[in-house]
């Protein structure tokens, strides 16, 4: 179990940098009314070991929640929506169980479970944190129409940012 | 006490994730602005709304107050009108003239308009100032007709559409004088006669009140002229005159006070007596 220690908090803190030195500063807007954030920093949830305990995960999900939102100066919106994401991980690895199970060391990465799974995963779990990150941004389903297709822009270009990066690096923890 | 911790180890993640997303929101709230201004707003939204719907249920009851002033306003409108018309064509700076003409707004509760001879009635009497011999109009541009009998609260008009109708009328841009009558049976026409034949007149020009009674101002817009015939062994046209408001659709009604009437009138009846 140490050995996975190290290498997560390395990605943590890689991921974290990443998206406050260089995805903050792209983001732009399409027609001056889509926000189109690349938002990566949730795959450092994402990847953490399939046994987690989850009150770890909440617990890491927070505190690089309060990281970014002390850079995006929006204190709390990104700790909300990634704390969500991390409590529902754990149904989505659930749902999504192989037929074999899963063994007590697994990360959840495409060298593991195959293309096919992790983009299920990984597709469930953005858009979800996402959409919730919009939400909360907006604070009123008054604007549900602009939350959707935030959402919709910003999941498209995060998703192929993170899946670029899985398949460049391929992570072997 | 080992029930609750037994209930900790069991539930703690989702009691963590309850106090973690709790302690967000609270930040989210507390700390920034926008967020904050939403919260109180998306209250506002639901009130808002609320509001609209109230004010929607409301409104009807409030048309008629609506409407009122909405008449009055035009009454005023339609008295700047008359006295932009006198203060260029008469006396320059005269402020007598521009306050000789005021309009009391009515309202036309009865009206007949397939007789020979029809009425109107309005909804104000000699308790608001309508007396027997003061004009109607329907706005600016177009005539109703002339009271004929008040009484505490209602009037009496003779219609536009009556035989015994005779309102001084003349062609706008032009000299010479007629009389308004209504000869034929359709409400939309009238005919403009002894206007003599010697006066240069085209079809497409406006006829407009004259002035010289004590009824209308001048400058009121009547109508257009249709067609001009010269009756054989007449010296003056008989004109056909389209008017410019139809008056089987009028509902609205303003009186035209004039101020100087009964100085005018004594006047002229004292000149006649001589």
């Amino acid at each position: 179990m140490n050995k996975y220690i190290v290498p997560n908090l390395l990605r943590i803190l890689i991921l974290f940098l990443v998206q406050i030195l260089v995805f903050k500063q792209i983001t732009f807007t399409l027609d001056n009314k889509i926000f189109v954030h690349f938002l990566i920093y949730p795959l450092a949830i994402l990847q953490l070991p399939i046994k987690t305990p989850r009150m770890v995960l909440l617990l890491v999900a927070f505190i690089l929640g309060i990281g970014l939102d002390v850079f995006y100066d929006s204190l709390g919106i990104h700790a909300a929506a990634l704390v969500l994401t991390a409590y529902i991980r754990g149904i989505i690895i659930a749902m999504i169980e192989p037929y074999e199970g899963y063994n007590v060391n697994d990360v959840p990465t495409i060298r593991n479970f195959g293309i096919g799974w992790f983009v299920y995963y990984l597709s469930l779990a953005l858009i979800i944190h996402i959409f919730v990150y919009f939400s909360i941004e907006a604070f009123s389903f008054v604007y549900f129409f602009e939350i959707m297709l935030n959402s919709i822009f910003s999941f498209i270009v995060s998703f192929i940012v993170i899946m670029l990066s899985q398949l460049i690096f391929r992570p072997k923890f | 006490m080992y029930n609750v911790i037994q209930l900790l180890i069991k539930y703690g993640a989702h009691i963590l994730f309850v106090v973690l997303e709790i302690i967000c929101f609270t930040l989210i709230v507390n700390k920034n602005d926008t967020q904050q201004a939403i919260f109180l707003n998306s209250s506002n939204v639901l009130a808002g709304k609320l509001e609209a719907q109230r004010s929607t249920l409301l409104e009807y009851s409030n048309l008629k107050n609506l409407n009122d002033s909405l008449l009055r306003e035009n009454a005023t409108l339609i008295e700047n009108l008359i006295s932009i018309e006198y203060s260029n064509e008469l006396i320059p700076g005269s402020d007598t003239v521009l306050a000789q003409y005021s309009l009391i707004p009515t309202k036309i509760i009865n009206s007949t308009i397939n007789q020979r001879n029809n009425h109107f009635t309005l909804n104000k009497g000699s308790r608001e100032g309508l007396y027997p011999g003061m004009g109607v109009i329907a706005s600016h541009i177009g005539l109703i007709g002339i009271i004929r009998n008040t009484s505490d609260n209602f009037a009496h008009v003779i219609s536009l559409l009556n035989s015994q109708t005779r309102i001084s009328c003349t062609v706008k841009n032009r000299t010479g004088h007629g009389t308004l009558v209504w000869e034929n049976a359709d409400p939309l026409r009238m005919t403009l006669i002894s206007i003599p034949k010697h006066e240069q007149i085209e079809v497409g020009d406006t006829v407009i009140t004259s002035g010289y009674s004590t009824m209308f101002p001048r400058g009121i817009l009547v109508g257009k002229i249709e067609s001009i015939k010269v009756p054989p062994g007449s010296n003056s046209y008989a004109i056909t005159v389209k008017l410019f408001n139809d008056l089987t659709s009028v509902k609205y009604a303003y009186v035209i006070q004039n101020r100087f009437a009964a100085e005018q009138i004594k006047l002229e009846n004292e000149v006649g007596h001589e």
